[in-house]
């Protein structure tokens, strides 16, 4: 769906200049209707779980159904589809695998672009190389385990994390593995990357900070849950939403706790900075406005419904994707909200 | 309410179930079987007594049918003969309820546990994080590896292999204690409640995780051994079906009973399985399996 911001905040019918709605069929799910005889496959609904990125004319998604999952480049402007949810392909928008009956693993986590390439992990524990007209720029590298979380990309290596406690680093040139180590548990949330270190969390309760160059630790810290959002780093600080209901802010270089912020409810959205705020939605619907500095509350913002997915902010302006299929957008400075868009009813 | 449940009984069976996982190599599969047996042993002395409790009750069926056919018209008299029987047998009639009302939470538990645990999507997982033990052997287990054997737990078997074993040890369990009916009407119903339950099973499998299907089969196996070793070999699966009634025969007297008469050897059998389930919550006092 393509919300135009001008429009909402004007209220203007939707669809407004810009504005699109796609539904994008899955594969034929096996399993989708059984009987005694077995099972028939049936078309579903894709479900999007990683957040959707534009680079250039494109807006590059990838699919969740059931098992199965595909890549998608949709002209950002006039999307390829019908109402009807039929290809009608514009030029240069492509879907990967090509075939309409291939498929690769569900896809969890978001697909990256850097420069002229995508990167995107998937259940099948493959990562993917495209290049901008949806070819592979090499073979699939094989993690041999599920990806449920985004790679990350810098100085022309990517790291991805599988589900087999590994974290693999992989030369963008070729895909070939440069390092890999293994960790006490299985890391739960996507990775980032600041100066030569990698920040992620872990599903036994840390919060690590490895060395970019050989994955060695430098640090761990321990919370009373899973770090399951993504991480944000600025000015040496590491900013980590958790799921015990606690914001941490930690020194990046040294991995000790400069404060903490408690919520009202777990945190899963990844949390965003805004010149020296810091924005972070809690699962049950509450945007906590906090100073960085001191993670001393500015305002809370009350949504009204769960909300669990990436927080995202555009000239002081956070954007707010909530569980019951509405948009907001809050202004950071006053906390009002500007204008809310629910779209429940389109079909 | 729900976190009561949580904290007292879910949590405690969920935990062990993954922390079993990691004991056993990563392997959920196994893991399932593990703790179903280990629950199923620690039930051991419920279900005895509930299977004894079922054949005290069985064995009085021809006279509860005869009670049945003499009062038709007087419930209130057939009520009171009922219990008077009962009562003479020795038998509480809610006596093999209790027993599998105290085992249906640990059931629930289980099988809310291997949906929970299984995960399959991100927002199950997220869920799961409200359920755990800060134990390492938990921690390191999650996310669970799902694949045994050739199924993926999280998802339905693709196969009918898992649907058919499913509904045929289902089918065995319960041929095993179902008595034949004399009653061509009561007979063809009962045959019916054999073959659906394990049916709709079956066909529950077919869209079900099948690491819930794993659970239900090696349930369902366990109880098929219990049953042969303390309900006495194989039961009713031996008996094809109840004599059918020829159809010219005039229907047999019902026999009166007379006030002073003693126990007929049925009530007499009934109250010696009776006496038997009182000894074995004897033993039972002085430590599990007598010990």
């Amino acid at each position: 769906m393509a919300v135009n911001t001008s429009a909402r905040s004007q209220g203007l019918p939707f669809p407004s200049e810009g504005e699109w709605v796609l539904p994008v069929k899955g594969p034929a799910a096996p399993g989708g209707m059984c009987g005694p005889l077995g099972c028939v496959p049936t078309a579903q609904l894709a479900t999007v779980y990683g957040t959707p990125v534009v680079a250039g004319n494109l807006v590059y998604v990838a699919t969740y159904v059931g098992d199965s999952g595909k890549v998608m480049a949709i002209n950002r402007v006039a999307p390829g589809y019908d109402e009807e949810g039929i290809p009608a392909w514009n030029e240069g928008e492509w879907f990967y695998p090509r075939k309409e009956n291939k498929f690769i693993g569900a896809v969890v986590g978001s697909p990256i672009v850097v420069e002229d390439t995508l990167y995107v992990g998937s259940s099948d524990g493959k990562l993917y190389a495209l290049d901008e007209k949806g070819n592979e720029r090499w073979a699939p590298f094989d993690t041999g385990s599920k990806i449920w979380t985004s790679p990350a990309f810098e100085d022309d290596v990517v790291y991805v994390s599988n589900y087999e406690r590994k974290l693999f680093a992989v030369s963008s040139a070729d895909g070939s593995l440069l390092w890999k180590v293994e960790l006490p548990a299985a890391i739960a949330s996507s990775p980032v990357i600041s100066g030569d270190n990698i920040y992620f969390g872990t599903f036994d309760r840390y919060l690590y900070s490895v060395a970019s160059a050989d994955g060695s630790e430098k640090w761990k810290f321990e919370a009373d849950n899973w770090f399951w959002s993504t991480p944000v780093v600025k000015d040496d600080v590491v900013y980590a939403g958790c799921l015990d209901h606690n914001i941490y802010a930690i020194h990046a270089s040294t991995g000790k706790e400069l404060w903490r912020f408690t919520a009202d409810d777990q945190i899963v959205s990844t949390p965003v900075l805004v010149n020296n705020l810091l924005v972070v939605a809690s699962k049950s619907g509450v945007v906590y406005i906090l100073k960085a500095d001191s993670g001393e509350l500015e305002r809370p913002v009350s949504i009204g419904s769960s909300v669990m997915a990436p927080l995202y902010t555009e000239e002081n302006t956070i954007y707010v994707h909530a569980s019951h299929r509405c948009v907001y957008g809050v202004d950071v400075q006053s906390g009002d909200k500007i204008w809310e868009f629910c779209y429940s009813d389109i079909k | 309410m729900a976190e009561l449940w949580n904290t007292i009984i879910l949590e405690p069976v969920l935990n062990s179930l993954i922390a079993l996982c990691t004991v056993l190599g990563g392997s959920f599969g196994w893991a399932i079987i593990v703790l179903t047996v280990v629950v199923r042993l620690a039930l051991f002395p419920l279900t005895v007594r509930q299977t004894q409790s079922t054949k005290a009750m069985q064995t009085l069926q021809p006279r509860i049918q005869e009670l049945q056919k003499k009062y038709a018209k007087n419930q209130q008299k057939l009520q009171q003969e009922m219990m008077k029987l009962y009562k003479e047998a020795g038998i509480n009639p809610l006596g093999c309820l209790w027993p599998m009302l105290i085992q249906l939470p640990i059931w629930i538990a289980l099988y809310q546990s291997i949906m929970q645990a299984l995960a399959a999507t991100p927002e199950n997982l997220l869920n799961l994080s409200q359920h755990l033990y800060p134990w390492a052997m938990v921690s390191q287990a999650i996310p669970l590896n799902e694949h045994f054997l050739w199924l993926k737990l999280s998802r339905p078997d693709p196969n009918l292999i898992l649907a058919i074993l499913v509904g045929g040890t289902m089918w065995i369990q319960q041929k095993m204690v179902t008595a034949p009916a004399t009653d061509p009407r009561q007979q063809s119903m009962t045959s019916m409640t054999t073959m659906m339950m394990p049916l709709m099973f079956g066909f529950f499998t077919l869209s079900f995780p099948s690491g819930l299907a794993l659970y239900w089969v090696v349930s369902n196996v366990i109880g098929i051994v219990i049953q042969y070793f303390v309900g006495g070999g194989w039961g009713y699966l031996r008996t094809p079906s109840a004599p059918k009634p020829v159809p010219d025969q005039k229907p047999v007297p019902v026999r009166k009973i007379a006030p002073t008469e003693q126990p007929s050897k049925i009530v007499q059998k009934a109250a010696e399985e009776s006496k038997a389930i009182k000894k074995a919550a004897g033993e039972k006092k002085r430590g599990l399996f007598g010990r």
